[in-house]
């Protein structure tokens, strides 16, 4: 066995094994700098060098062990959470999720309008001197010719083929696409600028019109800004993301880019009055949903460890029937529970006899939270309330009944109080846990009822996680620069209730 | 007799109200799966008809593919389990017994970084596997195996932290032993850790099997494809919408998915009880 470890043979397996990973990798990061990925190249380029280093060189021994692991952690983890932190610096949201420089391409794009009369033709595309092309039927006029993206070229309609309605369906030098090229024709047709006079140019709408369209808004690189040839307007960058016209800053050019706004979205969250009232709201909520989560299922937890606490008939089947909701899967709990709140179908109701409707209602809906949470949450209070039962010293229970206290006297001055100082970091940890219980609240409730705070976005159930989530990926705009500030946030409530739990439970301590 | 009324009577009520609580759910999926009306209403405690109804549209229903949804959930949750554990306890072990410069720091920025909402980073890691569909499509968005990777990721955090604690469990004598022997660190890994920590590394993987099992936000936004679904995902869609009428199969579903996870959680609770208290309650 350990020659395993030292002979030629384990080192011939392990440089097959290297190789093998090493070459997938350095075909991914081939075809990630062929696309113009290049951090991503970047990251796996860094990555195939480090474990040719760790693992066939003695450099660093940890490293050989922990390599793995760390990778995965800053690919998977560590680098979106890089990415939301700068984020949340941009006003990155729909509407300024492209870069500058796409964003000026794509107002270019669009900065065109009609002609004064409306003109329009009737066209053919295809392909003419191997470019494309469309044959353009002027039919008010009676003129036809066909128009590339540089040139126009006059036909006579004596050479031509037009149907009854004066198209042209056919002309010499010119073909027209086949059926089964219309398929991929959008990408190739749509968006091109073909010919006409002038500063003007015919525009596709659809395969079979034309607008004569001219350019009205031009990009002028030396000042940065737009220019509306027509009017005369001019938008310059606003500075956060868009051009707009320097004294009505409403009026501004879309699409526009992620620009950095530092802190904006941090004092947002304090100045805007459409943000700060729901976020009061939730955030109180949050506490208070976290807070009644831990203690309903601290009490029951421990009240059932205190029943159980002393042999009794079917400890053993009661022990296993009061685990099982742990046992269960929680997401198919949390919906077989939402089920049974359903005002008409639901089994709540039809086993009070009401006929309530759980979600419609703030107080009813937080109430079916907190039930949910217990029944979800109690039995792992239970079990380690059991364990930290064991853990108190029998001779200080036996001390105080000799000095004559009384059941009670000992569960509040000598239990409680010891069973508090063990669990307190399993509080804690439980009181974090919840304060971000995502699952519970969206499954359930989808954070509803609405209409109750802002009627928009956050919801009279809804805690911080699952409206910054809404924020982020529910509404018609995503503002994923706001999102990631307020996760910031709570990062920061989280890590720094976790850390005081941890230092009372002085785990930390073990790395001095 | 009063003795006993006062001193047991109390307890006995107390669990078996909080027994029933406890089995009401789980007893209303049971009598719903077998009942063809297919809603969560309780018309009686006892079942008025037993019917495979339920079962046998999840197996033949061909709009269903519920055996492949298991199969899906059971390969990543599986591989999720293996290979974290895999590569966690190596990372475990170094952070326990090998002694580097920035140890403490490490770990400390493992806990730290375990604390950020990963909900919240979904979407930056929506971007990145967007971005890695274009150059590899058989690991990016919306394939099994970008979202195992995304899985093995996060699940490094909590799987070191966790299994760091049971080698810290383990007595240094053993590898001090090991390496006065002459046995180099890899050595000590395989040959006496391996060993000691083998049942160990089994609960850390159950635990890590039942997380994954459990996931759905992230196997929703991924696995778009109804054949590359999770049990998780498919069954949150019978009932997605208004429609009770498909609690019914919803239930059997969900109690065929369950019920090997419970099983396995109740045989091994002790272990696994240790394992989950591990992280937090020592020193």
């Amino acid at each position: 066995m350990t020659s395993f470890f030292r002979g030629k043979v384990s080192f011939a397996f392990k440089l097959a094994v290297l190789l093998l990973i090493g070459s997938v990798l350095v075909t991914l990061t081939q075809s990630a700098f062929a696309q113009g990925e290049f951090l991503i190249a970047a990251f796996l380029a860094i990555t195939v060098l480090l474990l040719a280093i760790t693992y066939l060189t003695k450099v660093s021994i940890p490293l050989k062990f922990f390599l793995p692991g760390i990778l995965l952690l800053v690919a998977f983890v560590l680098s979106p959470i890089i990415f939301t932190v700068t984020m949340s610096g941009y006003n990155y949201k729909t509407g300024n999720i492209i870069s500058k420089a796409e964003a000026i391409e794509q107002i270019q794009n669009r900065g065109f309008e009609s002609d004064a009369d409306g003109t329009s033709f009737d066209i053919k595309i295809g392909r003419y001197q191997m470019g494309e092309a469309i044959l353009v039927s002027d039919s008010i006029n009676g003129a036809y010719f066909i128009s590339t993206v540089t040139n126009r070229v006059p036909l006579n309609p004596s050479d031509l083929t037009i149907n009854e309605f004066g198209v042209a369906e056919s002309a010499p030098d010119f073909e027209a696409l086949a059926d089964d090229e219309f398929a991929t024709a959008d990408e190739t047709y749509s968006g091109k600028r073909f010919k006409y006079q002038d500063e003007f140019f015919i525009a596709l709408e659809g395969f079979e019109v034309g607008i004569v369209s001219r350019q009205v808004l031009s990009y002028d690189a030396d000042k940065d800004q737009f220019n509306n040839i027509v009017s005369g307007e001019v938008y310059v960058d606003n500075g956060r993301g868009n051009y707009a016209i320097a004294d009505n800053p409403d009026l501004y050019l879309e699409p526009g880019w992620r620009a950095p706004v530092w802190f904006e979205n941090y004092t947002k969250l304090f100045t805007e009055e459409r943000l700060r009232g729901p976020l009061i709201s939730v955030f109180t909520w949050t506490v208070i949903f976290a807070s009644l989560s831990v203690i309903t299922t601290f009490a029951l937890g421990l009240l059932l460890a205190l029943a159980l606490n002393k042999p009794i008939r079917g400890r053993r089947v009661y022990r296993s029937i009061l685990i099982l909701p742990y046992a269960m899967p929680s997401i198919m709990s949390i919906l077989i529970w939402g089920g049974m709140f359903n005002t008409e179908f639901g089994a709540i109701n039809n086993l009070l006899g009401t006929d309530i409707a759980w979600f419609q209602n703030a107080l009813f809906a937080k109430f079916a939270i907190i039930l949910v949470n217990l029944w979800l949450g109690f039995p792992y209070f239970y079990l380690v309330s059991s364990g930290a039962l064991q853990a108190i010293p029998s001779e200080l229970l036996e001390a105080a009944a000799i000095d004559g206290a009384n059941p009670r006297q000992i569960f509040r001055r000598i239990t409680l109080p010891l069973l508090l100082q063990i669990l307190s970091p399993l509080l804690i940890a439980s009181f974090a846990f919840n304060f971000n219980n995502f699952n519970l609240i969206y499954l359930l409730t989808g954070g509803g009822p609405r209409a109750e705070l802002d009627g928009e976005l956050a919801g009279a159930t809804d805690i911080l996680i699952s409206f910054t989530y809404k924020i982020a990926f529910g509404s018609s705009v995503q503002d994923l620069g706001l999102a990631s500030a307020i996760s910031l946030v709570i990062f920061l409530l989280i890590a720094s209730i976790s850390l005081y739990g941890l230092r009372k439970s002085k785990v930390l301590e073990s790395f001095q | 007799m009063t003795y006993w009324l006062r001193n047991n009577l109390w307890r006995h009520a107390l669990i078996i109200s909080v027994c029933l609580f406890s089995l009401f759910p789980l007893y209303l999926v049971v009598i719903s799966s077998f009942n063809s009306t297919g809603s969560l209403r309780l018309d009686s405690f006892i079942p008025r008809e037993i019917s495979f109804e339920n079962y046998k549209m999840l197996f033949t229903d061909p709009a269903i593919p519920y055996l492949t949804w298991m199969k899906n959930s059971l390969i990543i949750a599986g591989a999720t389990a293996v290979l974290s554990v895999s590569i966690g306890s190596a990372s475990a072990f170094a952070f326990s017994r090998l002694y580097f410069r920035g140890r403490k720091i490490g770990i400390q920025m493992l806990l730290l970084v375990q604390m950020f909402p990963a909900i919240l980073a979904i979407s930056a890691v929506y971007v990145i596997m967007e971005r890695v569909y274009t150059f590899a499509p058989s690991i990016g968005l919306g394939t099994q195996a970008g979202l195992l990777l995304i899985y093995l990721g996060g699940a490094m955090g909590v799987n070191i932290w966790l299994l760091k604690g049971f080698v810290d469990s383990i007595p240094k004598e053993l590898d001090e032993a090991a390496k006065i022997d002459g046995a180099s660190a890899v050595q000590t890994y395989w040959l006496i850790f391996m060993p000691l920590a083998a049942p160990v590394l089994a609960v850390v993987s159950l635990l890590s099997f039942i997380g994954t099992f459990n996931e759905f936000i992230l196997a929703r936004l991924f696995l778009v494809d109804m054949e590359t679904r999770t049990v998780a995902v498919g069954l949150q869609q019978f009932i997605g919408g208004q429609y009770s009428e498909n609690w019914g199969p919803f239930a059997a579903g969900s109690i065929i998915a369950s019920v090997p996870i419970v099983i396995i959680f109740l045989s091994l609770q002790k272990y696994i009880i240790n394992g989950l208290t591990a992280g937090s309650v020592k020193g």
